[in-house]
């Protein structure tokens, strides 16, 4: 739950990089319509910190934020990020939609965010079956790169390894093509086209993406078969790469399309091919602007 | 060549639908870059080569420039199968666009796979332009084995 003592150190951080000037705007998170939720907040005045709070129910990935021209526009910008964010945030910078210089980290150590659907319900303890998946593969529970850092009082996240993440990436890898074409075309079924999966993902950033664009028309508009899977598969191959495995997409489906199924086994495969893991370097090269002349080439007749 | 003809010519009086082929006469897509596998191909012709007549040859300027896109567009419109050709390692004319289309179509084929498309119906391969013969055998290797694939066209991309 909330608690005071990162609380206090995180307004203190907020506080004095408002008054120094060094960041025009801070974005955070705040108490939500319930105890159990947190929504962002916005702030740029140093007397308005007191609404800064972080708790394990600080899902939101706030990085998606800084895409956005109404952002933009504050020039330097204070972020509240947890270790998963953070990467998003790396990632930005790897691909130059984002200055080093023009953003201050405020990390946040985490052990874990509860899922959404418990915390409704008034779970409140962070454990392996009430947090994400992403949580329980997170390697970055202190932010790989960060300005300031708030340590968490919360206790450390104790796997026992029964409780499987992602387990469905391996049921479905086993599977025949006609298995895997019956369940992703029962999931796309569902999808309605709300493009929330772009909206909510800090690394959609185009601002005309591929769906927009009808001269030719690549992806059909309407929500129903091919157009949902094309959407989807175009996507999940935008992200290949990419994806830093902030699970936003997922959360922000209004259908319950498992989507980081797909992204979390691209970025399985991208580091099995080219051991490259997305977020975790700023000076690294995203993974497809460059090549290595012995990439894998057993595919290739 | 002959079976193929009489083949044609039941097709013309019925049954097969117009341009995406059947499953004993499929139409095969293929993206091939400018300076290699297409002068390949050019060189097949002009020696007289014989090779399977399903596949509709697609020229672009380079391997790079062939996004997954056209591979999900061309399956969309029915095409049966999709080949991506372009010059062998170290030989492109724009020197490092098919290291760049190698890794994307690295990446590209595991989602296609893992998303249900059956991966025998999308083929890649380096073919320079002195490998006529080489381009004969892919396309007819190719066309071959989406004969022998059973007549199932529901994938994600099959309209409901």
């Amino acid at each position: 739950m909330a608690n005071t003592k990162t609380d206090e150190k995180l307004q203190k951080i907020a506080k004095d990089l408002l008054e120094s000037g060094e960041v025009n705007l801070i974005i955070g998170y705040t108490k939500g319509s319930n105890p159990q939720r947190m929504r962002p907040v916005f702030i740029t005045k140093p007397e308005e910190v007191v609404k800064l709070t972080f708790s394990s129910n600080a899902v939101q990935d706030l990085a998606v934020f800084l895409k956005k021209q109404e952002v933009k526009k504050y020039g330097k910008i204070g972020i509240t990020v947890k270790g998963c964010d953070e990467k998003a945030v790396n990632a930005l910078i790897q691909e130059y939609q984002l200055s080093r210089d023009n953003i201050k980290i405020i990390g946040m150590q985490c052990n874990g965010v509860i899922k959404q659907s418990l915390a409704d319900k008034g779970e409140t303890k962070v454990s392996e079956t009430t947090v994400y998946d992403k949580c329980l593969i997170c390697q970055e529970h202190t932010p790989v790169l960060y300005d300031f850092l708030v340590e968490t009082e919360e206790p450390e996240l104790s796997i026992s390894g029964n409780v499987k993440p992602y387990a469905e990436i391996e049921k479905l890898e086993a599977m025949s093509a006609e298995e895997k074409n019956a369940y992703w075309a029962k999931e796309f079924d569902k999808c309605i086209k709300c493009y929330a999966c772009r909206q909510a993902c800090p690394l959609c950033f185009c601002s005309r993406c591929i769906v927009e664009k009808n001269m030719p028309q690549w992806i059909d508009t309407n929500s129903e078969e091919p157009g949902n899977a094309q959407w989807n598969l175009i996507r999940a191959y935008h992200l290949s790469g990419r994806c830093i495995g902030c699970g936003e997409c997922e959360r922000a489906c209004p259908v319950n399309i498992p989507l980081m199924l797909i992204n979390e086994k691209m970025a399985r495969d991208v580091y099995n091919l080219f051991g490259y893991k997305s977020g975790l370097d700023i000076n690294a090269k995203p993974v497809f602007g460059v090549f290595s002349e012995n990439d894998f080439n057993d595919f290739i007749k | 060549m002959e079976d193929m003809n009489v083949e044609k010519e039941k097709q013309k009086e019925g049954t097969a639908s117009a341009n995406t082929g059947s499953q004993s006469d499929p139409r095969l897509i293929a993206f091939v870059c400018n300076w290699c596998t297409y002068n390949g191909a050019d060189l097949a012709g002009t020696s007289r080569m014989k090779y399977s007549d399903n596949v509709r040859v697609i020229k672009l300027p380079c391997t790079g420039r062939i996004d997954p896109l056209f591979i999900v567009e061309a399956f969309k419109k029915g095409a049966k199968g999709v080949l991506v050709s372009g010059c062998h390692p170290g030989d492109c004319h724009y020197t490092s666009g098919n290291y760049h289309s190698r890794r994307k179509y690295a990446t590209f084929r595991d989602l296609l796979g893992y998303l249900g498309v059956d991966l025998n119906r999308v083929e890649f391969s380096w073919i320079s332009a002195s490998e006529g013969n080489k381009w004969v055998a892919v396309i007819n290797e190719f066309t071959d084995k989406i004969k022998s694939l059973p007549d199932k066209t529901t994938d994600i991309f099959t309209k409901k």
